[in-house]
């Protein structure tokens, strides 16, 4: 940022920029900052199994992005400072080079071809690969303004999940008639997720779209009502206390509509879920 | 109508009604220029409006009103107790309506478009003078709708500016009474402006250019307002039909975006992308336009590429409507169309690249002069690229998913959308104030204004980049509710500081541009040496412009010309016979114009 203002900045603006920045460094320090396991300026830790392929491919982006611009600023100084108008020295006469036009139309169309190819084949191979057989099948179901979870009971399965059947009663829309859903129980804005075994989503909304985010696990994912989003699926890799938050403005609440998301050792959670028992008959969220 | 009268009635109108003079000329002119200014003039105002709404959203974000201290106090001592959470939503809702609207929008298209386009092609006025001044209080209509609806009961729409259903359809949802159903009427009204607009834009441009001033010879400005102007007639109606649909679901009980009604809510972003990504180029292919000129004025040198410029504007205008799905990339859109979306996006990125290269291929060579503005369109070439560049990330769907409606992207769109039409806007002022006035801006003030704003803006803006990929949210009325986001506060009131800044700095401008209507240096008719036709008339230019409607013999970039006795030749000076015709190139001395 530093180089971005001095080539073009009046003497002025950069000792009142200078000022500021003095201002601005005397309220980082008397902040109340809390510790944050990395720095605030980049990325929060990854702790999901695919976030590892978002952050690579973010980094290449990055780097070529990156060398694109230094390449765009330098040559762009550069020819601010060669050019400049001095007396008696003419510009040059020049519509153009066809040649160059090629070359610079075809070189950023392979690399962008590339890249859309690549991502594309990274973003195919996280929605298509199936969940493993043994992953714990959890529902979220947002509303304004909490989340409504969902676990399955010891039977390890949850009750089947109907768009059609959400409703205030039925937050999860759940059919009754379903016997795997009799032992589910449920929490409100809170989530535990077991280290090292995969999750498999089912994500609904009861009322407007709301999104399930969670930085650290490089997730996002719109909920739009009257649809059960069921290919989203992590494994989270390490422990740790996270916070679920709604991504999608869903109204006044929408600031505060977040939940704890905590993934802890498999057998923390087999004990944490033990000690639930599910709701009678109805299954409200609450 | 045949074309042959249609032609007809379009040359002879040019003085066919009457010069309105006094202050009714503010009124009620059909006069193109004093439209065009008409325009400036509120729209310039309506920039310190959404100015203002940002600040206030600003001053939340660094000192919200609902955070709970530590000693469990409510409230920070510096906030601002009337923003609660329902107002903060209403808040950034309006602030990017504004701006888009009802100042990026009007000011490109409505100011200099109205402005510029008869004079740079040599017309004596628009095709359509009276639909030209019915656009413009249709327009000014539509802001007061917009910004009265914070008055109203309920206050002002509150479900961002992308307003998605089901929360936008449904009061109950968005906890507004008529603010929503007032920002469709209002959007609805603002589309017609633009439509008017639009094809009186077309019909002045294919039909009204002076002799000899061919397709390929228009200045880019031109150019590129003619491409914005297919945009706004292709995408904007789709708007108009959308807000007339959400309408119907707010007051008329249909059901066309709710699903608790069988209704669908991603018709909702599909109607509103396929017209809000074109809307994108809308915003800023008129900027890229003027800035080829004014690098090439201000450059003294011909436009480096100029039909690969036109060629890659017009690429844009067609790809610009097959990239609207990236928006919808986590809305859970089926592969193949992510997929299709995806290479669409990426594609759309090389004619932008284009354009870079060659505005670089401008300045190479060239005889550069650090006008104000000059600075401003070199800011916006640069900003352009740093905000069309952070672009790729969200091209690329895995990452999308990561940094999709994070603070990542608020920096992204002012990059684009600030760094790139703000800077371009103040460009085209610097340059066109003199031909509107008829004096010039001071030179010294614009620079002091230029490098504040400057300044100001990237230590606003860039932060957001790292808050972003830091993991914050955008739209929400209080970020240290949540614990991953408290350590990231100083970096928020950062922001919020170098914001008031930057708004403080625009009073900069806003002085020098009422001091110099009367205390300015008297302009001449071509101060910048410049070759296209507004500056072969006086400045401001009479009704009607031309005297006799002007015969174009060359393309509008010949600067620096070989042998030529100035290093500029206007659109209308004929060939000298025996002129050695621009075939040697090599940096010559020659005669300064």
């Amino acid at each position: 940022m530093k180089l971005l203002e001095t080539p073009l900045m009046t003497r002025t603006s950069s000792l009142r920029g200078l000022a500021f920045l003095t201002a601005f460094a005397l309220t980082l320090v008397r902040a109340q900052a809390e510790i944050r396991e990395t720095s605030v300026w980049w990325l929060p830790r990854n702790v999901n199994m695919f976030g590892h392929d978002v952050d690579f491919l973010f980094y290449i982006i990055l780097f070529l992005t990156g060398v694109a611009f230094i390449g765009v600023f330098f040559a762009m100084i550069l020819f601010l400072i060669q050019y400049r108008y001095r007396p008696g020295v003419a510009a040059i006469h020049t519509h153009g080079n066809n040649a160059l036009e090629v070359v610079w139309t075809t070189i950023p169309a392979v690399i962008f071809l590339a890249l859309a190819i690549y991502g594309n084949e990274q973003w195919s191979k996280m929605r298509r690969q199936t969940p493993p057989a043994n992953a714990l099948p959890v529902a979220v179901v947002g509303e304004q303004f909490g989340w409504n979870v969902r676990y399955p009971g010891p039977d390890g399965k949850l009750g089947k999940m109907v768009a059609a059947k959400i409703s205030k009663e039925n937050p999860f829309g759940i059919d009754l008639a379903d016997p795997a859903g009799l032992d589910d129980f449920t929490t409100y804005n809170e989530v535990v997720f077991p280290v090292g075994r995969p999750v498999r989503l089912y994500l609904g909304s009861k009322d407007v779209i709301h999104a399930f985010y969670v930085p650290e696990f490089r997730l996002y994912q719109d909920m739009v009502p009257g649809r059960v989003y069921d290919f989203v699926w992590l494994k989270a890799e390490a422990t740790g206390n996270f916070q679920l938050a709604c991504n999608q403005l869903c109204g006044q609440g929408h600031y505060k509509m977040f939940g704890k998301l905590s993934v802890v050792p498999e057998l923390d959670y087999e004990t944490w879920a033990k000690g639930k028992t599910p709701p009678p008959v109805t299954m409200t969220g609450r | 109508m045949s074309t042959t009268t249609l032609n007809h009635s379009i040359e002879s109108h040019g003085h066919d009604h009457a010069e309105v003079t006094g202050w009714r000329k503010y009124i009620w002119s059909l006069d193109h220029k004093i439209i065009g200014l008409q325009y400036l003039f509120t729209s310039l105002g309506f920039l310190f409006v959404g100015g203002g709404l940002a600040l206030l959203l600003r001053w939340q974000l660094a000192y919200p009103s609902t955070q709970v201290m530590a000693n469990g106090d409510v409230g920070n001592p510096l906030s601002l107790p009337f923003i609660n959470p329902q107002f903060y939503n209403a808040l950034f809702t309006m602030h990017a309506t504004v701006m888009v609207f009802l100042v990026v929008m009007p000011l490109l298209i409505g100011a200099f478009g109205n402005y510029l386009i008869p004079l740079k092609i040599g017309a004596g006025d628009m095709a359509f003078p009276l639909i030209n001044e019915l656009s413009y209080w249709v327009y000014v209509f539509s802001g007061v709708l917009l910004l009265g609806s914070f008055f109203v009961a309920g206050g002002a729409a509150a479900s961002g500016w992308t307003s998605y259903a089901p929360l936008s359809s449904v009061s109950a949802y968005n906890g507004t009474q008529i603010g929503q159903s007032l920002w469709c009427v209002g959007i609805f009204l603002n589309g017609l402006a633009s439509i008017m607009g639009a094809f009186n834009y077309i019909t002045t441009i294919v039909n009204m250019r002076a002799p000899g001033m061919g397709f390929f010879r228009m200045p880019l400005a031109v150019w590129s307002l003619f491409i914005t102007a297919f945009l706004l007639l292709l995408a904007v109606p789709v708007l108009s039909a959308a807000a007339a649909m959400l309408f119907l679901d707010l007051n008329a009980g249909t059901s066309f975006f709710n699903p608790a009604n069988g209704g669908q809510p991603l018709l909702w972003q599909h109607l509103f992308w396929f017209f809000g990504h074109p809307e994108v180029y809308i915003m800023i292919l008129p900027a890229m336009g003027m800035v080829s000129d004014i690098l090439s004025i201000f450059s003294r040198k011909p436009v480096f590429g100029y039909r690969a410029m036109v060629y890659a504007m017009v690429a844009i205008g067609f790809l610009g409507f097959i990239v609207w799905g990236h928006h919808m990339f986590v809305s859970g859109m089926n592969l193949v169309l992510s997929a299709a979306f995806g290479v669409s996006t990426m594609v759309i990125a090389v004619p932008s690249a284009i354009k870079t290269f060659n505005w670089l291929g401008t300045l190479w060579g060239g005889s550069i002069r650090f006008t104000t503005a000059m600075l401003n369109a070199l800011a916006f070439v640069l900003m352009f690229v740093i905000g069309g560049l952070s672009g790729i990330f969200m091209a690329s769907t895995p990452v999308d998913i990561f940094v999709h409606h994070t603070y990542f992207i608020v920096a992204h769109i002012h990059y684009v959308l600030f760094g790139g039409s703000i800077f371009g806007i103040f460009a085209g002022i610097y340059t066109w104030y003199p031909k509107m006035f008829g004096r010039m801006l001071d030179e010294n003030l614009g620079k002091i204004h230029f490098g504040l704003t400057f300044a100001f803006y990237n230590l606003c803006f860039f932060p957001m980049h790292n808050v972003g990929l830091g993991g914050m949210m955008r739209r929400i009325a209080d970020p240290t509710a949540y614990e991953h986001l408290r350590a990231l506060q100083p970096i928020n009131q950062f922001i919020t500081l170098a914001a008031i800044g930057l708004g403080f700095s625009q009073f900069v401008f806003l002085w020098n541009f009422f001091r110099s209507l009367r205390h300015g240096k008297p302009a001449g008719k071509n101060p910048w040496n410049a070759t296209t036709l507004e500056w072969i008339v006086a400045s401001p230019p009479g009704h009607g412009n031309f005297e006799v409607t002007p015969r174009v013999y060359r393309g509008a970039y010949d600067y620096s010309v070989p042998g030529a006795p100035r290093d500029f030749i206007m659109q209308n000076e004929p060939e000298p016979s025996d002129s050695p015709q621009g075939k040697v190139a090599g940096r010559k001395p020659v005669t300064a114009g």
